[in-house]
């Protein structure tokens, strides 16, 4: 029975609804003729990308949306674990010299841009080798900071050169030749390395080196980061489709080249009905509607009643999702046929030491001694329980799971993995202070808010159990980079996402030329280690290469020049009518092989 | 009139000058190019960002720099939307705030006002009770768990049950804002479409108004009940007006005063927006976008908006001056 306040509710509902729904105020484009459009309604957390030009992008909001206007050389293949590259708009995939210097790529053919007012008639055009040249050298442009100048830095031979010489000239000249760059016609040409560079295959499918468009970007200017041009699956229609912190509309690319629903998959893939749309015409979706989120609460709740088709699971809202016990999924969420995926992040969270420090820095026998007993004082497990709902995945070494070199079950006999105090007590004595007497306290840098401020309060209360004490220094993030740059901080609290899966991306960070402020924060030396890190840049992938990482992961394990590791695993849950969807977070290009199955949603229809 | 604001305007640039100055000095203490140009970046592009960003140069250079350009209202580029102007941002976020705050304020001062004529004109029966009972736990209860019930009851919640019939949404101020802007000299101003407007604005400016008026009923209860004892009022009785009359005429005007320093107070807020409706609701007005920048050390951005913020503040004070004096005519600007 429906009382009376449920009923002025129901009537105030009603006259609000049909006004709202009254059809002379639909939004354009709502009419009849969409009803079989298939949209795709997704989240994403913080307020989104500041840039829609991938040459200035580099976080992964950024990575998100630029992936789906532009395209890249070659793409991940969608249901390949371990992960691995395919052909995008190259034709095939590079073909190597002997000597791993020269890279011949062929394009596709009859690829073209989107449909943009930049080019004759408004008609997108064949996308030709020189623009891949063209989006190439905007890296080397001072206009756009060098954001993503690393990823060809030292690499392309006369690229360094041709940024210089630009960069005194004063004005940039898109058209000066660089000796790497080797044009051979529209659809051919060669990458020219100074020496093999293996990982550079990873480097081809990040947004950052997609391929755009010389017209568009000279037509819009600074605005082209608002006004993106690509050849991606889906395209940015008006500027005003993306409002700016809170949502982004992108519509189907019509010109979107020939690419099919893959039909290579995994085992388990074909019962989790990931293969049922093999052969399919991509991108599938019509339309996708990102709403971006500052705060967890309503995306949470927006998935709750149905408005979202996927979501990641908050901490907060964890155990609301899930049995703390059993880890599994509720059976109210089960019931509505949600499903729940958890993928790990390439993630490598510790705690560095600065190896220049004169107390904690140092490769002699007593300092190796300080240092482990500092590892073996920490219990990552309880870090990972008290913040992270135990749901982290703690391993040993550098090398995060998924990754060649990660050890099985994450656990290594050569590993100074804490919590072991007698042992951590042996070593503080090792290293000249029995039971703690005589060494001073540890300036201990990580940022300030958020967990980090607690979980300092932890750490320090760990490492007080044997007499190691530790001065936190909440800083903001800037300041702790800047301190760790300048290698002030002896002690910090750090974390490493992987720019691509391959465990070169992690033993960079202990690369001797890589000390600070490049990403070597711990200022690690090791003749040995450069020798064979230089060895594995030019190796294919292969059981010759793996050994020799675990070769240099053992390397560093003995030197110790950090205390870890830990990788966040980032919980899904996906709503039964999205289809095709299986979660990474490597990779952004998967939108375009979603769809939705929209007689499923609440209502059957649309919302 | 007009000698008295152009000298309030004076007294207070240097007032205004300091704050451009404590907060511009403020953003130096910590260099925030490392965090801005992230993990990649080495020693010579943090000079080069430095140097191209004129954060080499001594202070008061850089300070000059910025009110020469902050006279023209050009407050430099954003560092983190490249290509857009702090301006534009500034223009932006205006629209998005006024159209929670406006609404939320007129309801507000309506709905406050006349609760604290009524509370107080019954003051001490058990109406004023009941009133000042509900008034005390609204202003107790946090703005957050408001937003959050709010939230949940007043549209996840029904959402779940009426599906797309309910007529208020969680979020989604974008697509409001999308399907109903204008542009006028470079100022997207939402078209004001009262329906689009209930799904996606009425909700936080209800949460809004549900906050507010504890506070305001309060205090107008007060005003109220002081005019209550004057002779005028005792008069008016005496002479048979209605009780309606007395409150809404007699009484009401009388207050004014109290109640435009109320209003004008929150004047600059309209602008600024509630940081926290903005951040839950996902409405990209002042407040969020201040705080946004400020997380990500988007310098141009804090340093444009306070700027503009610190005058917004300066002229609303300089406004009720004037405007006590056009409401009460025992008041003279000298």
């Amino acid at each position: 029975m429906i009382n009376g306040t449920m009923r002025r509710m129901m009537t105030f509902a009603a006259v609000l609804s049909a006004l709202v729904a009254a059809p002379s105020l639909a939004p354009a484009g709502a009419g009849s003729g969409d009803v079989a459009e298939k949209v795709l309604r997704l989240p994403m957390t913080t307020d989104g990308p500041k840039s829609l030009d991938p040459i200035v992008g580099s976080t992964t909001y950024e990575n998100r949306c630029c992936s789906q206007i532009f395209d890249t050389l070659v793409q991940y293949k969608y249901l390949k674990r371990p992960f691995e590259l395919e052909p995008a708009l190259l034709a095939e995939m590079p073909v190597i010299s002997e000597d791993g210097k020269v890279w011949h790529c062929t394009l596709k053919k009859g690829v073209r841009f989107q449909d943009d007012a930049c080019f004759p008639g408004g008609k997108g055009r064949e996308i030709v080798a020189s623009d891949v040249f063209y989006s190439w050298k905007r890296a080397a442009d001072p206009k756009y900071q060098f954001k993503s100048y690393w990823l060809l830095e030292d690499t392309i031979v006369g690229l360094d050169e041709f940024k210089e010489a630009q960069q005194q000239s004063g004005s940039f000249d898109y058209d000066a030749p660089v000796e790497g760059f080797r044009l051979i016609n529209d659809h051919e040409f060669e990458l020219v390395f100074k020496r093999p560079v293996q990982q550079f295959m990873w480097k081809l499918a990040m947004f950052q080196l997609s391929i755009v468009p010389r017209e568009a970007v000279e037509k819009y200017g600074d605005r082209f980061n608002r006004h993106p041009v690509g050849s991606g699956p889906f395209m940015l229609e008006n500027e005003s489709d993306w409002q700016i912190g809170t949502s982004l509309v992108l519509k189907r690319n019509p010109n979107y080249r020939d690419e099919f629903y893959p039909s290579e998959a995994m085992p388990g893939d074909a019962e989790a009905g990931l293969t049922k749309a093999a052969g399919q015409k991509l991108p599938i979706a019509d339309r996708i509607e990102i709403t971006f989120f500052v705060e967890s609460q309503p995306m949470w709740l927006k998935f709750e009643a149905g408005e979202l088709d996927y979501t990641t699971v908050p901490e907060t809202a964890y155990e609301e999702a899930f049995s703390r016990r059993s880890g599994n999924l509720k059976r109210p969420y089960e019931q509505r046929g949600i499903t729940a995926h958890k993928v790990p992040l390439i993630d490598f969270i510790f705690r560095g030491f600065n190896m220049e420090d004169p107390l904690l820095g140092g490769y002699t026998n007593e300092k190796r001694a300080l240092r482990k007993a500092i590892c073996l004082a920490l219990d990552w497990d309880e870090m990972n329980e008290a913040y992270y709902n135990g749901t982290a995945l703690v391993y040993d070494g550098m090398i995060p799971h998924g990754l060649d070199g990660y050890p099985e079950d994450g656990h290594l006999p050569n590993a100074w993995r804490g919590p072991d105090l007698e042992r951590a007590r042996q070593f503080l004595a090792e290293a000249g202070y029995p039971d703690g007497q005589g060494l001073p306290v540890i300036d201990y840098y990580t940022s300030s808010g958020g967990t980090s401020e607690r979980m300092a309060a932890l750490t320090a209360r760990q490492l007080a159990k044997v007499n190691i004490r530790i001065n936190p220094r909440l800083v903001d993030f800037s300041t702790l980079m800047e301190a760790v740059d300048n290698k002030k901080a002896p002690f910090f609290s750090f974390a490493w996402g992987s720019d691509y899966p391959d465990a070169e991306n992690n033993l960079a960070l202990f690369y001797g030329p890589n000390e600070a402020p490049k990403p070597n924060h711990f200022n690690y030396k090791n003749a040995e280690y450069d020798r064979l890190y230089e060895k594995i840049r030019t190796m294919p992938p292969g059981p010759e290469r793996t050994a020799i990482y675990i070769q240099m992961r053992d390397m560093v394990l003995e030197d110790c020049p950090y205390a870890g590791s830990m990788a966040r695993i980032r919980h899904f849950l996906v709503n039964p009518w999205l289809l095709n969807f299986k979660p990474t977070e490597t990779f952004y290009t998967w939108m375009k092989y979603l769809d939705v199955d929209d007689s499923k949603r609440p209502g059957g229809s649309s919302r | 009139m007009w000698s008295f604001i152009l000298r309030r305007l004076l007294y207070n640039i240097p007032v205004y000058l300091g704050i451009i100055m404590l907060v511009m000095a403020l953003l130096r203490v910590r260099n925030p190019v490392y965090a801005y140009l992230g993990k990649n970046a080495d020693q010579k592009q943090i000079e080069e960002f430095e140097k191209s960003f004129g954060l080499k140069d001594p202070f008061i250079v850089q300070y000059g720099r910025f009110l020469w350009n902050g006279a023209r209202l050009d407050f430099g580029e954003s560092w983190k939307y490249k290509g857009t102007t702090v301006r534009e941002k500034l223009l932006g976020a205006i629209p998005p705030s006024l159209s929670i705050t406006v609404p939320a304020l007129v309801l507000t001062s309506l709905l406050s006002i006349t609760v604290g004529l009524l509370s107080a004109f019954n003051r001490g029966r058990l109406l004023d009770r009941l009133l000042v009972i509900a008034a005390v736990l609204g202003m107790s209860i946090s703005f957050l768990v408001y937003i959050i019930f709010g939230q949940f009851f007043g549209a996840a919640l029904p959402r779940n049950v009426f599906g797309d019939d309910w007529p208020l949404a969680i979020v989604g101020y974008g697509a409001w804002y999308r399907m109903s802007s204008v542009d006028i000299f470079g100022l997207t101003i939402p078209v004001p479409d009262a329906l689009t407007w209930v799904k996606f604005c009425l909700l936080p400016v209800l949460i809004s108004v549900i906050v507010a008026m504890g506070y305001d009923t309060r205090f107008y209860r007060a005003v109220m009940v002081e005019e209550c004892n004057r002779d005028y009022i005792i008069t008016a009785r005496a002479k048979g007006a209605p009780k309606s009359k007395i409150m809404f005429v007699h009484m009401l005007k009388n207050a004014m005063i109290p109640i435009i320093t109320r209003i004008m107070t929150t004047l600059p807020f309209l602008i600024t927006g509630s940081i926290l409706l903005e951040m839950y609701f996902n409405i990209p007005g002042m407040g969020r976008t201040l705080i946004t920048a400020i997380t990500d050390m988007d310098y141009p951005m804090i340093q444009g908006f306070t700027a503009v913020i610190a005058l917004l503040y300066i002229l609303s004070i300089i406004l009720t001056d004037v405007l006590y004096a056009l409401v009460d005519p025992r008041v003279r600007l000298s």
